[in-house]
């Protein structure tokens, strides 16, 4: 925009912002901006994310409580794509599906998931079909969203020349509508996946008893400040690992295409 | 027309299956007289500790000040991120290394500092709202176009009147982008901070309900919630015409 | 005194490690009020070369100076009018021209009878709250030529300004500049690539080579311009139909025509 600054001069200002951010952090704590307890140092979160790879917290080991997590964010996650995609490109096939459709989703859009969890609870107890719920609840309006667009955003040729050829309606919508609406779906997949990460911590810091959510909720009641700083730190790597991961989807997709 | 006939047809079926053939139990979904009845008993007597306008006022209020510091301080610091490259260079990091942690993910932490008061919450809005705010802003000023920055040099103008007169203008649109997510962030992680824990708010509505087994009061709340995001968005929606004035039809040839 | 002089002006652009030599030795000098279009195949260059005196690039070697001062960069003394208009989406067309003026200091009174006078020259009279997009791009670049005039510049900088308008807005806006440049002399530096363009409207035509650029010829037209009294003319077919003007016009279409063989076009 205004100033142009070379590339090892961005690093250099980059690596001070770095440090910086950390300086900050520990110059808090010296300056007793918040007791110890409250405030653990950087290097104390560290070491007491590594601990907990070992040594369990609230019933089990990190890795556990990571790996129910992802269960029931698979499951929900999963359901969300796996109804909404279809779903979308059918309401932007068929007129008729869309006017149905779209004045149910509209009124419930604007519930948050987490508004769900009562309900969750009551329907399905602790069981895994409460989070899968609030999870879908979070990645269903994205994933739908997203195909929905794709698919009305076809270039009206393709499907000119696809009734021409006389290809039926099932057809259509899998073999010229889904190609052409994969960069969108996409789109709404990585939107839907973060949406949806979060909507399970929200679930899990409420009705779990394992999970991370559930970890930094037990950390926090027992003021286990490092714990919960650990906890908050590998929820987002993973959401991060997840990201990336759809993101080298889309573009092994996009080069598939391409060929 | 489509749209009213679906509404009317699912409120048919809803009551058909709770009221009249007892497919759907009570206790699991309530029925729409129930939850009439449970609206019109918040609104008048109250419940969890307050009538409903209190509980909505409350919650209004804090999603109100969350997203007012959040969109004040984030709005700016993107828009700086966006002109200047070692602004950028400098903040980043300590966005990119916070920005992964999902706001929900905070509420715990935010307990821990500023317990169960309103205060959490707030910090925990804030959070939600900011990043939104932030990268919008941010994405706003890098998408003015080449000639219209280098026409505002070439006029000579510098400093305050660059900001006010180029970068905001021409940011607006994405910058109302960002502030419609940061809104929709800070519903969603009001609702649940207010689950977790609160006195007031229609969080807290939601959490004493399924307490009791309430299922008429649940659905109550949880409508409440969507209508609430919905007239927020609304109002924001208004703002933004208002805003931008210039995006009208064409005149002259 | 307002000129624009290239001194031994070499630009060199870097692009994944690689160099690129986009100007090589340009040696030219705009005098005082003259009209000078600079024609050349796409990429020799000529844009960089008005860029540069406008202050948005600079030269790898050599300077570029307008009217004896290095320049450093953009800045009102050195009007721009773009070929994509650059008016501002959010500001009306008064407030677009009155933008740059605010810079200069003026008085409110001032502005108002300047905007008021050059919105009457460009023909915008009526149009003054009406925004850009409610224009078409004939009337948009009448804005943008407006703004650049003014702010009253030492130097006038046209970047293709009519290359985003139809055939036939592109004809009118070419007789409306003639008459103001006649009217209003001022030094300018105009980019183009039509060559009819080129010939109509200014005092010396320089042409480029392909890259990397260097200044092949620079051919005198104001003075056939002066003895054959195109002047005299008001429509500009009627000009374009006349002996001198197509000889000049085919000499450059030859010219150039060298260039584009060269690389292979």
């Amino acid at each position: 925009m205004n100033d142009q600054i070379s590339r090892s001069q961005f690093w250099r200002l980059t690596a001070i912002g770095t440090i910086g951010f950390f300086a900050f952090w520990y110059l808090a704590r010296v300056l007793h901006f918040a007791p110890p307890q409250f405030l653990p140092m950087p290097h104390e979160v560290l070491a007491k994310l590594i601990d907990l790879l070992y040594n369990p917290f609230a019933g089990y080991v990190l890795g556990d409580h990571m790996l129910a997590s992802l269960q029931r964010f698979g499951m929900g996650f999963g359901l969300a794509a796996l109804v909404g995609i279809p779903l979308g490109l059918a309401m932007g096939w068929f007129r008729l599906l869309d006017d149905i459709v779209t004045p149910l989703f509209d009124g419930l859009r604007f519930i948050a998931p987490v508004a769900w969890v009562p309900f969750a609870a009551l329907w399905f107890g602790t069981g895994i079909g409460g989070p899968t719920l609030i999870i879908f609840a979070g990645a269903f309006p994205p994933c739908l969203i997203n195909a929905y667009r794709g698919a009305r955003n076809v270039d009206v040729r393709f499907l000119e020349a696809a009734s021409m050829l006389g290809v039926g309606n099932f057809r259509t919508i899998t073999e010229v509508l889904f190609p052409a609406a994969v960069p969108s779906i996409i789109a709404g997949l990585r939107i839907g996946a973060g949406l949806g990460w979060m909507s399970l911590v929200g679930a899990e810091l409420i009705v779990a008893s394992s999970g991370m959510g559930n970890l930094i909720v037990r950390a926090q009641s027992a003021i286990a400040t490092d714990t919960v700083m650990a906890g908050m730190i590998a929820i987002g790597v993973v959401g991060v690992v997840i990201d990336v991961l759809i993101r080298r989807l889309e573009r092994w997709l996009l080069k598939h295409r391409n060929a | 027309m489509v749209g009213v006939t679906t509404v009317v047809v699912f409120l048919v079926l809803w009551y058909l299956a709770t009221t009249v053939t007892g497919l759907v139990n009570p206790s699991r979904f309530p029925r729409p007289n129930e939850v009439w009845a449970a609206f019109s008993f918040i609104q008048t007597e109250g419940y969890g500790n307050g009538k409903l306008y209190q509980h909505v006022f409350h919650s209004l209020q804090l999603v109100a000040m969350g997203f007012a510091v959040a969109v004040s301080v984030g709005v700016p610091l993107g828009l700086l991120m966006g002109y200047s490259r070692r602004a950028e260079a400098l903040i980043n990091p300590a966005f990119l290394l916070l920005r992964p942690i999902p706001p929900l993910a905070w509420i715990p932490l935010a307990i821990v500092w500023l317990g169960l008061d309103d205060g959490s919450k707030i910090l925990v809005i804030f959070v939600a709202a900011f990043v939104p705010s932030v990268i919008n802003s941010y994405t706003g000023v890098r998408n003015i176009e080449a000639p219209m920055m280098e026409a505002a040099r070439m006029l000579g103008v510098k400093g305050w009147r660059m900001v006010a007169e180029v970068l905001v203008p021409g940011s607006l649109p994405m910058i109302f982008t960002g502030l419609r997510l940061s809104l929709q962030a800070s519903w969603t992680t009001l609702v649940a901070a207010e689950l977790i824990g609160a006195l007031y708010g229609l969080g807290s509505i939601l959490n004493q309900a399924a307490q009791d087994i309430y299922p008429a009061m649940i659905l109550v709340a949880m409508v409440l919630v969507g209508l609430c995001g919905a007239a927020t968005t609304w109002l924001l929606g208004q703002l933004e015409n208002r805003a931008m004035p210039w995006r009208k039809g064409r005149v002259a040839a | 005194m307002a000129t624009i002089q290239f001194s031994d002006v070499t630009r060199v652009f870097r692009r994944d490690g690689k160099d690129f030599l986009i100007l090589d030795g340009i040696n030219l000098t705009v005098q005082d009020q003259e009209f000078v279009a600079i024609v050349g195949p796409s990429g020799c260059g000529k844009t960089t070369c008005m860029r540069m005196a406008a202050g948005l690039e600079f030269p790898s070697t050599g300077s570029v100076k307008v009217n004896n001062v290095v320049v450093t960069e953009p800045g009102p003394d050195r009007a721009v009018v773009f070929q994509q208009f650059a008016l501002f989406p959010w500001k009306s067309v008064h407030e677009n021209i009155d933008f740059g003026l605010r810079s200069k200091g003026l008085g409110k009174h001032e502005r108002e009878k300047l905007i008021a006078h050059y919105i009457d020259l460009m023909n915008l009279k009526g149009y003054e709250s009406a925004y850009p997009h409610q224009l078409s791009g004939g009337m948009q670049q009448r804005v943008a030529i407006a703004r650049a005039y003014a702010l009253n510049p030492h130097v006038l900088l046209m970047d293709e300004p009519f290359g985003a308008l139809d055939a036939q807005t592109r004809v009118v806006m070419q007789e409306e500049l003639v008459k103001l440049a006649r009217k209003n002399p001022r030094t300018v530096l105009f980019i183009t690539h039509a060559v009819e363009e080129a010939v109509y409207l200014a005092d010396r035509v320089v042409i480029m080579t392909s890259r990397p650029g260097k200044i092949k010829e620079i051919l005198d037209v104001k003075s056939v311009r002066e003895s054959e009294d195109w002047d005299q003319h008001s429509k500009i077919e009627d000009v374009m139909d006349l002996e001198s003007f197509v000889h000049l016009r085919t000499r450059i279409w030859k010219s150039l025509r060298e260039e584009h063989a060269g690389t292979d076009h």
